[in-house]
């Protein structure tokens, strides 16, 4: 029997993350969220490489998106699953450096990794950007905790 | 094309000395950044290095604490194929051969 962990969101605060997170995935469509740092790969193959890492990238985003769909509107309620878990929390991470490197330059290392922020004193797109960077994180770590094994043995 | 090895069951064997006389060993070295969750890096180490709990935490550790691990050793071509899954999961890898890692 597939393992399946399902959520349910608060649609009013979730909602309105979904168009950042949306505009940090499509920022994604023609760039990797973690470039090659490989100096030694050579040109040819270099290419090669970042061409299979953004298709897969773009492949896990979809997946991810795609969680929120007219159910999700309609029920608030999200899954994850043995078939879905991979990709979502790859493309969590790969949404969370876009969300760092292009949406949240403002903010410290340290206060990203602490969370200690003052939501009240950011501008509100930071304040968005930072709240979906926090939701993403708490996706990957509901699945973490219950899919990891899943992920692993696959 | 890049196989990308991230089933522990299928990781690279131990090479023989005669290999790595005439490739030369490189090193997969992971670097640190500020937005992967700890958790996530263990579990990615557990999934692509096949890696035990104990294994994957102290190297995530030494990533945090140091800047850097190096998490494999051995053939160019295996190290690669290391490197690409590694950043797959979106965790900055690079190689080095054996003269420049410390």
């Amino acid at each position: 029997m597939e393992k399946r962990v399902e959520v349910k969101l608060e649609l009013p605060s979730v909602a309105p993350l979904l168009d950042v997170i949306k505009a940090a995935a499509d920022s994604l469509q023609d760039g990797l969220a973690a470039p090659l740092a490989m100096k030694e790969i050579e040109g040819e193959f270099r290419d090669a490489w970042s061409g299979e890492l953004l298709a897969g990238q773009n492949k896990d985003v979809g997946a991810l998106l795609a969680l929120f769909d007219s159910n999700f509107f309609a029920t608030g309620w999200i899954s994850f699953t043995e078939k879905n878990a991979e990709a979502i929390v790859r493309a969590c991470s790969a949404l969370r450096l876009r969300l760092r490197g292009r949406f949240l330059p403002g903010l410290t290392d340290e206060a990203l990794e602490s969370g200690e922020v003052e939501l009240t004193a950011l501008e509100e797109t930071v304040r968005k950007a930072f709240m979906s960077y926090v939701f993403l994180a708490t996706i990957q770590e509901v699945i973490i905790q219950h899919l990891d094994s899943s992920i692993i043995d696959s | 094309m890049i196989v990308a090895q991230s089933n522990p069951q299928s990781a690279p064997s131990p090479q023989g000395a005669t290999e790595l006389a005439l490739e030369g060993v490189w090193h997969v070295v992971v670097l640190n950044d500020p937005v992967n969750l700890m958790s996530y890096v263990v579990m990615v180490f557990k999934k692509v290095l096949g890696f035990d709990e104990t294994k994957a935490r102290r190297h995530m550790l030494e990533v945090h604490e140091q800047g850097r691990s190096v998490v494999w050793t051995g053939l160019r071509e295996k190290a690669e194929a290391y490197a690409f899954t590694l950043q797959q999961w979106h965790l900055t890898a690079v190689l080095e051969s054996d003269g420049e890692a410390r």
